[in-house]
C-alpha cells in the first residue's frame, strides 16, 4: 500500500464515519419508544390516600427489605419529605393543599421511555412489555448515572455494601405480575388509592372520575405525558381558585417542567454516537499517527543520504587539493592541509 | 300544506279561547276574593314561556313554586330577582331566550349549577339548582351524602318540581306557554298543586337491619359490626326538620340510595359485593374493589358530615383485630362463613 492509496482509504472512511454519526443524531431527534400496547400501570388517586403506610409495609414484606428503624404504624414519619432509597422503594409523604392534608406515594414511575435506561451504558435497565422498568445488576458498574438521570429521584444505591453495591428501586413487583398477582402496595391499599390496570384504561378511568366529580380534581393526569409518559400516574385534588395553573401538582411536589418528551431524547443523539467513536476513532487517529511516523522516517533517510554524498564530495575535493599541495610544497605540507581540512569538516559535521 | 286546515282550526280555537275570557273570569272571580293580589300571594306557576306557537299545548310540565317559603328562607329578593326588578322570571328568560335576559334561556336560568361570579357591584344570579346545591354542600347533615351522590338528571328527579296538577287543561298549558294565562288561573293551578303535595313516607330505621356484620373480606381483622339502624336513625333525626330534604327526597328509599347506590330504589337492595369484587374486574376498571368501596363510602360520608371520629388511619376503631394464633386459619376460611344472620359481603 502506498501513501496515496492509504490516504484515499482513510479519507473515505472518515466521511462514512461522519455520515453515520449524523444518522444516529437524526434518529435521536425522532426517537420513538416502542410503545407497548396493553402495558400495565397504576393510577394513584391522592384524594383517596389516607396516609396509612400499608403500601410501604407491603412493599417491605413482598420484597424482603430490611425492617426500618421506625415501625410502619408510626404515621408521623409522613410529615418529613422522605425520598426513596435502596431499602425503601416506596414512601408516603404528607402535603397540604387548600388547608387539607393530602398524601402522595413516591416510587419509581416506570417511565414509558426511561431516562435511567438511556443513561446506563451497561444496559442494566429495560422497559418490559408489561410496563415495568426492570434492573439487572449483573453488569452494573455502580456509576449511578441512572440516579442522576432519573427526573423523579427514584433509584437508590446500596452505599453500605462494601462489595458489589447495586442500584435498587421499585420493580413494579414484576415477579408478582408474572405470577398473575397485583403489586404488593396495590394489593394492600385499603382505599383503592392505587388502581392497577392497563395504562390506556387508567387514563379513561381518571378522566371519568374528573367528569363524575366536578371541582374535586385538578384537570391534569400527572404522568400521562410528563417525561414522555409514565406507567404510574397521579390524580391531584383541585388546588382552589387562588392557585396557579400548575399549582395542584406543585403542591404535591410534582415537577411539571419535565416536558412531554422522554428525557432520553436529549441524549440519544450524542450517546448513540459513542459506540461509533469508540470503535472507529482509534483506527482513524492510529492511521494518522502511522503516516506521520513513516513520513519522518523517509525524511531522515533522505537527509542521511544527502549528507553522505556531500561528505564524499568534500573528501574528494580535499584529496585533490592535498595532492596539488604535495606537488608544489612537498608531502609534509600536504599532510598538514589534510589534517586541517578534516578537522574543519568534522566541526561542520558536528554542527549538523 | 297538508295539515293546513288542522293547524288553522287549532289556531282559531286557541285565539277564541284566549280572546273569550268570560268562562275563565267566572271561574277565577271566586278565588280573587279569597287571595288579594298575585304579587302578594304565596304561590306561583312558572310556565315554559315560549315565542313559538304551541297549538297542541305540549311542553315541559310547569312548576308550582312556593314563593312564600322561599322568600322567608332567602330573606332577600335579589338572590333570585338579580337585576333588582321584581318581575316574573319568564318576562326576561323564555325557552328561546330574549334580549332582555341576555339570551339566557329559562332552562339555564333555572338549572345552571355553576354560575360565573359577576363583577363587583353586580349581584350574581342564582338558579334553583345552584342555590339548592349550596345548601346541600354547606350543611353537614346534607353534605355527607351529597359529597358522594349527585342528584341524577332522571324523570324522578324532575318530578319534585315539574308536577303540575292533572286538572290543568291543554288550553291552560297553551296560554301558559304563550304567557297569556291570567294570574288567577295560575294561582289556582299552583295552589291546587302545592296543596296536593304530600311528604314521602320514608322507610323507617326499623325497616332495615339492626346490625350488619361485614365479614366477606375479614383476614387481618375480625368481622366488622356496622350499626345499620343507628346510622339511619341519626341521619333521619338530623333531617327531620329540613324542608328542602322533605321536598326533594321524594321516594321512600331516597335516603338509602347513598350507600345502596346505582341499583334501583328498593327496600331490599343488593349487597355491595354483588357488584364490587375483592379485586378489580378488568372489564370494569372504573369500579372500586370491595374493600375500597366500603372505606370510601364510610370515610367520605363521615368527612362530609364532619364526624371527627374515627380517624381514617385508626383501623382498630371499626375492626377488632383477630387473635394472632387463629390468623392463618381464619384467613383461609374468610369469605365463606357468615357469622350472624345479617351478613354482607
Amino acid at each position: 500500500m502506498n501513501r496515496r492509496k492509504f490516504l484515499t482509504i482513510l479519507g473515505s472512511a472518515g466521511v462514512v464515519s461522519a455520515l453515520s454519526t449524523a444518522e444516529v443524531k437524526a434518529a435521536g431527534g425522532t426517537h420513538t419508544f416502542p410503545y407497548y400496547d396493553g402495558s400495565f400501570g397504576v393510577l394513584h388517586d391522592t384524594t383517596r390516600c389516607i396516609g396509612c403506610r400499608e403500601c410501604e409495609k407491603a412493599c417491605n414484606k413482598v420484597n424482603s427489605l430490611p425492617q426500618p428503624k421506625k415501625p410502619f404504624e408510626d404515621l408521623t414519619v409522613c410529615d418529613t419529605r422522605r425520598r426513596t432509597s435502596a431499602y425503601e422503594w416506596t414512601v408516603v409523604n404528607k402535603y397540604e393543599v387548600n388547608g387539607r392534608q393530602v398524601f402522595r406515594k413516591l416510587q419509581c414511575f416506570h417511565c414509558n421511555d426511561p431516562a435511567c435506561a438511556s443513561a446506563c451504558f451497561a444496559k442494566c435497565f429495560q422497559k418490559q412489555p408489561d410496563g415495568s422498568v426492570t434492573y439487572d445488576g449483573s453488569q452494573c458498574v455502580g456509576c449511578r448515572y441512572c440516579m442522576i438521570a432519573c427526573p423523579f429521584y427514584a433509584p437508590g444505591f446500596q452505599y453500605d455494601e462494601a462489595f458489589d453495591p447495586l442500584v435498587q428501586k421499585c420493580t413494579f413487583c414484576e415477579p408478582r405480575l408474572k405470577e398473575g398477582k397485583l403489586p404488593g402496595c396495590v394489593e394492600a391499599c385499603p382505599m383503592d388509592a392505587l388502581t392497577f390496570g392497563r395504562r390506556s384504561d387508567l387514563i379513561k378511568v381518571a378522566r371519568a372520575r374528573m367528569a363524575k366529580n366536578p371541582g374535586k380534581y385538578a384537570d391534569y393526569i400527572y404522568g400521562e405525558w410528563d417525561a414522555g409518559g409514565t406507567a404510574w400516574m397521579i390524580l391531584a385534588p383541585a388546588p382552589g381558585a387562588a392557585a396557579k395553573p400548575d399549582g395542584a401538582m406543585q403542591a404535591l411536589g410534582l415537577d411539571t417542567h419535565l416536558g412531554n418528551r422522554p428525557m432520553g431524547e436529549l441524549t440519544y443523539g450524542a450517546l448513540g454516537a459513542v459506540p461509533m467513536i469508540v470503535a472507529f476513532w482509534p483506527v482513524l487517529f492510529g492511521g494518522a499517527y502511522a503516516i506521520s511516523k513513516r513520513r519522518d522516517a523517509i525524511h531522515e533517510a533522505e537527509k542521511e543520504a544527502a549528507i553522505k554524498e556531500i561528505k564524499n564530495d568534500m573528501t574528494y575535493a580535499v584529496n585533490s587539493a592535498a595532492h596539488k599541495v604535495a606537488e608544489t610544497h612537498g608531502q609534509a605540507a600536504a599532510d598538514t592541509v589534510r589534517e586541517a581540512m578534516s578537522e574543519a569538516m568534522q566541526d561542520k559535521g558536528g554542527h549538523n | 300544506m297538508r295539515n293546513g286546515k288542522t293547524l288553522l282550526l287549532l289556531a282559531a280555537v286557541a285565539l277564541i279561547s284566549a280572546a273569550c275570557p268570560t268562562i275563565d273570569v267566572a271561574a277565577g272571580e271566586a278565588q280573587v276574593s279569597e287571595i288579594e293580589d298575585y304579587k302578594d300571594s304565596r304561590y306561583r306557576a312558572i310556565f315554559p314561556v315560549s315565542e313559538k306557537p304551541n297549538p297542541a299545548g305540549v311542553g315541559m310540565q310547569p312548576t308550582a313554586f312556593n314563593h312564600f317559603v322561599h322568600v322567608k328562607k332567602a330573606g332577600n329578593c335579589m338572590s333570585c330577582h338579580h337585576n333588582g326588578i321584581t318581575v316574573a322570571c319568564t318576562s326576561c328568560h323564555t325557552m328561546e331566550g330574549k334580549d332582555e335576559g341576555g339570551f339566557v334561556t329559562l332552562t339555564a336560568a333555572m338549572h345552571k349549577r355553576h354560575i360565573a361570579q359577576r363583577p363587583e357591584g353586580t349581584a350574581t344570579p342564582q338558579s334553583c339548582i345552584s342555590c339548592h346545591a349550596q345548601q346541600t354542600k354547606s350543611k353537614p347533615e346534607c353534605a355527607g351524602c351529597h359529597s358522594i351522590v349527585k342528584p341524577a338528571r332522571s324523570a324522578s328527579s324532575c318530578a319534585p318540581c315539574h308536577n303540575m296538577t292533572p286538572s290543568m287543561t291543554t288550553e291552560q298549558m297553551q296560554q301558559g306557554s304563550a304567557g297569556t294565562l291570567p294570574d288567577v288561573e295560575k294561582l289556582a293551578l299552583a295552589s291546587a298543586t302545592i296543596k296536593a303535595r304530600e311528604p314521602a313516607r320514608y322507610l323507617t330505621p326499623e325497616d332495615g337491619p339492626y346490625k350488619v356484620y361485614i365479614d366477606g373480606l375479614s383476614d387481618k381483622f375480625g368481622s366488622n359490626m356496622y350499626a345499620h339502624r343507628r346510622h339511619v336513625e341519626s341521619v333521619m333525626e338530623k333531617l327531620a326538620d329540613n324542608k328542602l330534604a322533605q321536598a326533594f327526597h321524594a321516594n321512600p328509599e331516597t335516603l338509602c340510595a347513598t350507600c345502596h347506590h346505582i341499583s334501583p330504589l328498593s327496600a331490599t337492595p343488593p349487597k355491595c359485593g354483588s357488584c364490587h369484587k375483592a379485586t378489580i374486574d378488568p372489564e370494569q376498571p372504573g369500579r372500586t374493589n370491595l374493600k375500597a368501596a366500603y372505606h370510601l363510602m364510610c370515610m367520605n360520608c363521615h368527612k362530609g358530615m364532619q364526624v371527627a371520629r374515627p380517624v381514617d388511619t385508626s383501623c382498630a376503631t371499626c375492626h377488632k383485630p383477630r387473635a394472632t394464633q387463629s390468623l392463618t386459619m381464619d384467613s383461609q376460611s374468610s369469605g365463606q362463613g357468615s357469622i350472624t344472620p345479617q351478613s354482607v359481603n
